[in-house]
């Protein structure tokens, strides 16, 4: 066998699967999207050009779940990126026995997205919520019902996304640590003996060296965010008031509650490239210029 | 001396908040436990308590006994299994190719994967819809089993490649000069030394699958559910049932969490390997 046909025959399976699994459904997600067509028949279908991008633009339920979906990455992702890059700078500079540590913060890392939404929607949950309970033995709020986590419309996208938070810092911080322990002593030790401080070590070589890998965690993280729906749905199925309906959610009930797949493939086509034009403008932007 | 002790005092401050941050990141969980532990009447009492006043094991008890849950989780299980199996069938010799016999069409290849994993799954799931129906495999082990393995595969190309990375070319040739055929030094000579590598692709293979729940939602509806579809539905459906949903949480996500704990090493540095590389 030659050098390329054994190339071909190994990479020939993985490919065909993709393409059949992958590239075929997407092709026919963008196909639906011109017609008109409903899910319980989905040969009867009557072409409508870019209706369906018309009618999900002009939406201002797709509109809102699409700026919701914003608020809650943007809300997720500052909390996980605080606490889990202070939690990798903790733990670095504690070193060797930071081993257990870094063990237990792990933990959350592995539980399924459904186990943390259900978790954190009986912390919250009206009257048996435990966490206003300890807001009030700290003396933060005075009653256990003065903050409505889930039923208050104002409040509820942000509360959702406390598991998301609680689920992923872990990821952010081990990334970071693993990012932190490779950055080079001597680079530290130099800049120290130049006469710069803790913050200025900080902020002139630990934060430049760490850059490609905040990159990947941000475009990593910033994309699982948005794509998210299984820990919104199990706490709040998108309510109060379609008040924690995110972008997936949307597409979700518009195919599935109201059979309209045309728009639902019009709005999720428009999902889809948004996503991958984020993760290439990212990857441009922010992790390019740290490698030359 | 001073210096010394200020060092010290500084060393325990840091030591304390550490401690405080990653005890406030177990206790969560740790308060599922003891729900799930509660006799049922109390898990719902105002206002709650942390610990239960009295251990059983009524909650599991209850969970078990519905004829759905045990089922779904035979499901969950044979699709994550099955998932594992055929993800790494079709995404090992791929990566193994695509690091060492670099060629325009395997860059192409892998970059193609690694837009995948940008595809909302909600965007795929529409489409797989529809594709699955015509076939007849809606609501089947083997239609979810299709789904899954489309998200696993390229994780499974991504991460494999990784650790192809680092294998010396040497190896393969040496096994040439053997009288192996270059399928036969990829059987016998590479996936030996490769294990470690494919044994943590196969984790996150498996763990990926165990948990998801959009396709599951989308795919399947009666015989198919698997696991985390039946605890959603008590959910909804007995709405006020924490005590017994709590247990089922449990039962869930505890085996997942031990094999973490036991394989922790390898789970994070395969997590952390590619991000870090850069």
């Amino acid at each position: 066998m030659t050098e390329n046909r054994f190339v071909l025959a190994m990479i020939a399976p993985a490919a065909i699967f993709l393409g059949l699994l992958v590239a075929y459904p997407v092709a026919l997600l963008v196909y639906n999207s011109f017609f008109k067509v409903e899910l319980i028949a989905p040969d009867v279908r009557a072409w409508v050009g870019l209706q369906n991008y018309i009618e999900a633009l002009t939406s201002s339920r797709v509109r809102e779940s699409a700026l919701r979906t914003l608020q809650y990455t943007c809300f997720a992702l500052l909390f996980e990126f605080v606490f889990g890059f202070c939690a990798a700078l903790l733990f670095n500079a504690i070193a060797d026995s930071s081993r257990w540590h870094r063990t237990i913060f792990a933990l959350p890392l592995m539980v399924p997205p459904i186990v943390a939404g259900l978790l954190w929607r009986f912390l919250l949950i009206g009257d048996i919520g435990i966490l206003n309970y300890g807001l009030v033995g700290l003396g933060l709020i005075d009653s256990p019902d003065a903050i409505r986590w889930l039923s208050d419309e104002d409040v509820v996208i942000y509360a959702v996304s406390f598991a998301d938070i609680w689920l992923t810092t872990s990821f952010v911080a081990l990334v970071s640590y693993a990012g932190l322990t490779n950055i080079p002593r001597e680079l530290l030790e130099a800049a120290r003996i130049d006469g710069a401080n803790a913050l200025k070590r900080f902020w002139h070589v630990t934060l430049p060296m760490m850059r490609p890998v905040l990159a990947v965690v941000v475009i990593v993280r910033g994309v699982d965010a948005a794509k998210t729906f299984d820990l919104i749905w199990i706490q709040t199925q998108g309510g109060p008031r379609h008040q924690s309906e995110v972008i997936s959610m949307n597409i979700y009930q518009r195919m599935v509650r109201y059979g309209d797949l045309g728009e639902a493939s019009a709005s999720a086509t428009l999902f889809l490239i948004v996503m991958i034009l984020l993760a290439v403008v990212a990857y441009w932007k922010i992790w390019r210029p740290a490698n030359d | 001396m001073i210096e010394r002790k200020k060092r010290d005092v500084g060393g325990t401050v840091i030591n304390i908040f550490a401690l405080l941050l990653v005890l406030s990141y177990a206790v969560p969980y740790v308060y599922l436990l003891m729900t799930a532990l509660k006799p049922a009447a109390d898990v719902q009492q105002i206002p709650p308590s942390f610990f239960p006043n009295r251990i059983t094991l009524e909650n599991f008890s209850t969970v078990l006994a519905t004829p759905s849950l045990p089922a779904a989780f035979a499901n969950s299980l044979m699709v994550a299994v099955l998932t594992t199996v055929l993800s790494l069938v079709l995404a090992v010799p791929a990566a193994y190719v695509a690091t060492q016999y670099r060629r325009s069409f395997t860059t192409l290849f892998l970059l193609f994967a690694l837009v995948t994993r940008m595809v909302p799954a909600v965007s795929l799931g529409v489409p797989l819809f529809t594709v699955l129906k015509s076939l007849g495999l809606l609501d089947t082990t083997l239609g979810l089993v299709l789904a899954h393995t489309s998200t696993a595969v390229p994780l499974a190309l991504l991460l494999m490649s990784a650790f192809f990375e680092g294998l010396p070319k040497e190896l393969e040739e040496a096994a040439r000069m053997d009288g192996c055929t270059r399928f036969q030094a990829f059987v016998k000579i590479i996936l030996p030394v490769m294990r470690s590598g494919i044994a943590v692709t196969a984790l996150f293979s498996f763990i990926a699958s165990w948990n998801e729940f959009l396709y599951a939602l989308l795919l399947t509806s009666e015989k198919g559910k698997t696991a985390p579809i039946v605890i959603a539905e008590y959910n909804s459906v007995y709405g006020l049932a924490w005590g017994p949903m709590t247990a089922a949480a449990v039962l869930y996500s505890l085996p997942v969490i031990l094999i973490t704990l036991i394989l922790q090493k390898q789970i994070i540095g395969g997590l952390t390997f590619g991000a870090v590389k850069g």
